[in-house]
């Protein structure tokens, strides 16, 4: 609004017209909160001095405060006829276009201001998703604590996402990423014959795929279905030797199993490639214990607590620490750990009760 | 692909059997193995049951379900297994729930004089038929404004004839069975109402005074006028922690026909829970009877008989509070028995998918461990929901097998989560040497699974199971039998109360702890069953509660053994 109110100076000092003090009186009364009576005085301005692009900017920025954006669009639209360069009139006639759902509209004028807050939100209504994501990834560099922002880069990324994935079905049908899609949509569903169908026609295409077995597994882990699920993760492991995830997902199914001398290989494997991560650190502890194997567990629980104090998995590790003192007849020190264990519990609001 | 064998071509001989095969009796595993090794399918069915529906046997469980999602609608239908007549042919009681006059009035009135409400009892007739015999035996009146759920089965007067107590959300009802068919409330007399939403109850005898004493597990503070809906876009019932615990009660006998209410001086009602099951066992071995009680969405109660007629609280030092994560359980149904034959008890309890049903294993030192995974039990039950629960030698191969009625809670919990389902067809797990494996139950269809009860209804040697259906008809399987021996052990107390409830019977490197309580909402055969496999003879070794260490040895397999407990020791 400074540009806005140099000018109005400007002219001011140049000829003290009429409508030069009409802006003026409007300008005070907006000032003052009066701003029906902003409006009138900048509409009188600009009645007498059409040419006036000021008054029709400040007709325009009355009308936004008062959340009117529909009757602020033609005065703001008449102020960047007359005077293209005037940015704060873009930026003013973008925000009201955008409000009023007029984004492709928008876009021009918010590209004329560098405004990327409201240029991303308008690229994103606008369907321009690739340059939505952009624009918002650049705004949160600016403001990254702005949830309101990170609530249109996450719709931007997830509707660019679904517009490539739509893309790729239509495209390639009967492709083995098609059906692995199809099969993360099913999985989502929970629909699990329709997901396993999916997964098993992609593997069937392009057996080798890295992750396909590893969702495939997840699948069947979230059902439950642990042996089939124990499975997939060892075939992912075999595709991908390197990747502590596989190994720690079939570690995890394997104590499901009740095959805790298996499930501590994969997990002390996926601990070498992948060292001081909490949930491989407790599996392993869980499978050592399970194992008979109490020093490892110890090790493994011990080493957990070293890198979390406060977490659930901190609980978990000191609970089955104070079973294997309890076991060991350490009684003082079970009782410690299950000190632990509770005071973790009472802080996290646990009562003893399932949230089911 | 594998070739099937059909009766059509049964003709192509199987590789011969080993010799040393054919000098020993073939057990159901034995068979189910060699033809596994040679690569056939089965030509007869491997199914351990046959599912009957026994002429007579009509009863048609109602729990009208309402619009209010009532959660006291989803967790009913208990079922006894006992010879009210002592004609020595098992009968079977079932609980009904009953009806709302009006579910969307309160306060609420539910309809028992309809005889479609009523709980039923059917008495067996020689040739495997039932008769509906609830009106002449006084069982009709099932108590106006009483919701049913459950039912406990014992001697309590001692008179040789076993008593009913049955479990109500409104007030319980204990029957005096009166030895000539018929039985009276005597309720108010015995002082055993209880109040409030009462689940699994059973007798024992906590203090061996040779009275049984008994124990009531209440779920919640709940009524229709406090009752929530939960779910969003499908409305369903609400879980436990939305409504508050409550306290489970201890009634001891004073031997006059009247009980006591201990549940305060003995340490029982110092901890409320939402418990829905209850078992008893001596798991630390020093004569007294400890109680174990289910409890759902929290952590479980291990309440260890001091054997001063106080009881102390140990779940979570002795290791059964929670899963060996930490975590609390939906504790639904539980068993106490021991399954590992190393003559200890250990814990089952039934819970909800995502879980795993818990077996806690008796570590010898008052401590237990959790074998859930050892066992097996992660593949078999993450996915199911379970209630009414046995441990029993199903195939008398000397190893207890698993039993376990099962369906969600949420009657429309497909349309919440496709991964789960509502109805389900029991779990039949087979015992190989403590770890269980699924057979074939010859269950094919799902049920709403709420009770089970456990005994051997025709006297063959060979457990049964009555399972019962939320909403639906009960279902009879019957062992289709095998080539095991067998032994079943009936106690007559003469110290120890009458039925020998709380002995610790050990027959050829088994135990068994007596008792006609556990699984869910149900009672049991009060018979002991021993699954002898190829053993013709057996030892019988009776620690009954009063002290009496009785050994009895070269005892015949395949029997019905009724053992006397010594006058004097």
């Amino acid at each position: 609004m400074s540009a806005v109110l140099l000018s109005l100076l400007l002219a001011l000092q140049a000829s003290p017209s009429p409508a030069l003090q009409h802006l003026h009186a409007g300008v005070e009364a907006e000032k003052s909160g009066q701003l029906d009576a902003a409006v009138a005085e900048f509409q009188k301005a600009t009645d007498l001095d059409p040419k006036l692009a000021s008054a029709f900017v400040d007709l325009g920025g009355v009308y936004i405060e008062k959340h009117d954006y529909a009757a602020a669009i033609p005065p703001l639209k008449r102020a960047v006829e007359l005077d293209p360069s005037l940015e704060g009139a873009h930026r003013l006639l973008g925000y009201a276009l955008l409000a009023q759902g007029y984004a492709d509209e928008a876009i021009p004028h918010l590209e004329k201001t560098h405004d990327v807050d409201a240029l991303g939100i308008a690229l994103l209504e606008a369907g321009r998703l690739p340059d939505a994501v952009t624009v918002l990834q650049k705004a949160l560099v600016q403001n990254p604590n702005d949830p309101d922002l990170l609530y249109y880069y996450g719709r931007a990324s997830g509707l660019l996402s679904k517009q490539v994935f739509d893309e790729l079905e239509a495209r390639f049908p009967d492709s083995a990423r098609a059906h692995q899609m199809m099969a993360q949509d099913y999985a989502a569903l929970r629909d699990v014959p329709a997901a396993e169908r999916e997964f098993l026609e992609a593997l069937r295409l392009r057996p080798q795929t890295a992750g396909l077995h590893l969702e495939f597994g997840e699948l069947y882990a979230r059902a439950q279905q642990w042996d089939k699920a124990a499975e997939q993760f060892q075939l992912e492991a075999e595709i991908q030797p390197g990747s502590a995830e596989a190994f720690y997902r079939q570690g995890e199914a394997l104590v499901q199993l009740g095959k805790f001398h298996e499930a501590r290989e994969a997990l002390l494997h996926s601990d070498q490639l992948k060292q001081d991560m909490p949930e491989t650190l407790y599996m392993l502890g869980k499978a050592a214990a399970m194992d008979g194997d109490d020093a490892l567990a110890q090790r493994s629980w011990a080493h957990l607590l070293r890198v979390e104090k406060d977490t659930p998995l901190a609980a978990q590790a000191h609970f089955g620490l104070a079973g294997i003192y309890r076991k060991q007849g350490r009684a003082s020190d079970a009782d410690h750990e299950m000190e632990e264990f509770r005071k973790l519990q009472a802080s996290a609001g646990h009562t003893g009760d399932s949230p089911k | 692909m594998r070739p099937r064998v059909t009766s059509a071509n049964l003709a192509i001989a199987p590789p011969e059997p080993k010799k040393e095969c054919m000098n020993r009796q073939f057990s159901r595993r034995d068979f189910l193995e060699t033809f596994a090794a040679m690569g056939l399918a089965l030509p007869i069915s491997s199914a351990m049951f046959d599912v009957k529906h026994p002429r007579g046997l009509d009863f048609n469980h109602v729990n009208s379900p309402t619009p209010q999602k009532y959660l006291i609608e989803t967790m009913g239908g208990g079922v006894a297994l006992f010879d009210y007549n002592n004609d020595g042919l098992l009968d079977i009681f079932l609980v009904n729930s009953g009806q709302l006059a009006n579910p969307m009035h309160p306060p609420e009135t539910f309809d028992r004089h309809d005889p479609r409400n009523w709980n039923r009892l059917y008495r067996q007739n020689p040739d495997g038929s039932f008769t509906d015999v609830t009106k002449e035996a006084g069982l009709a009146n099932a108590g106006d404004g009483n919701y049913g759920m459950g039912v406990a089965v014992g001697d309590y007067d001692n008179d040789g004839f076993p008593d009913l107590y049955v479990t109500n959300y409104g007030k319980n009802t204990l029957y005096h069975n009166n030895g000539d068919g018929t039985f009276t409330d005597v309720t108010a007399k015995a002082g055993v109402a209880a109040g409030g939403w009462s689940c699994s109850a059973g007798f024992f005898d906590y203090d061996n005074d040779g009275r049984l004493d008994l124990f009531v597990t209440r779920y919640m503070i709940w009524d229709t006028q406090h009752s929530k809906i939960c779910g969003a876009e499908w409305q369903t019932y609400c879980p436990p922690a939305e409504f508050p615990s409550t306290t489970n009660i201890l009634y001891r006998n004073r031997g006059d026909g009247t009980f006591e209410d201990v549940s305060q001086r003995s340490g029982i009602a110092s901890l409320k829970g939402r418990s829905l099951g209850v078992s008893f066992a001596d798991y630390d071995d020093d004569g007294f009877t400890d109680i174990f009680v289910s409890n759902d969405g929290m952590r479980q109660f291990l309440f260890h008989n001091n054997g001063d007629g106080t009881f102390t609280e140990r779940a979570l030092e002795a290791g059964t509070a929670l899963t060996a994560d930490g975590k609390p359980l939906s504790g639904m149904g539980t068993v106490f028995q021991d399954y590992d034959n190393d003559g200890r008890p250990d814990i089952l309890v039934t819970v909800l998918p995502r879980e795993v049903y818990a077996l806690f294993h008796n570590d010898g030192n008052g401590s237990f461990s959790y074998r859930s995974l050892q066992a097996g039990l992660g593949l078999l039950s993450a996915a199911s929901s379970g209630w009414g629960a046995g441990l029993e030698d199903f195939d008398n191969d000397g190893w207890k097998d698993l039993f376990v009625a099962q369906s969600h809670v949420l009657d429309n919990v497909e349309q919440i989560d496709h991964m789960l389902h509502y109805k389900e067809p029991p779990l039949l797990a087979l015992n190989h040497h403590g770890r269980f494996e699924r057979a074939d139950s010859g269950i094919t269809s799902a049920i709403a699974g709420r009770g089970a009860a456990f005994g051997d209804l025709n006297n063959d040697g060979w457990m049964d199971v009555v399972v019962t259906s939320l909403g639906g008809e009960p279902l009879v399987l019957l062992n289709r039998a095998g080539t095991g021996h067998w032994l079943s052990v009936s106690l007559r107390g003469t110290r120890s109360n009458r039925d020998g409830l709380g002995a610790r019977v050990q027959v050829n490197g088994q135990t068994r702890f007596a008792t006609t309580a556990g699984s869910y909402i149900s009672s049991s055969d009060k018979r002991l069953h021993f699954g002898l496999g190829t053993a013709e003879l057996a030892k019988v070794e009776i620690h009954w509660p009063s002290g009496v260490h009785q050994v009895l040895e070269g005892v015949k397999a395949d029997q019905f053994l009724e053992v006397r407990e010594p006058e004097k020791s």
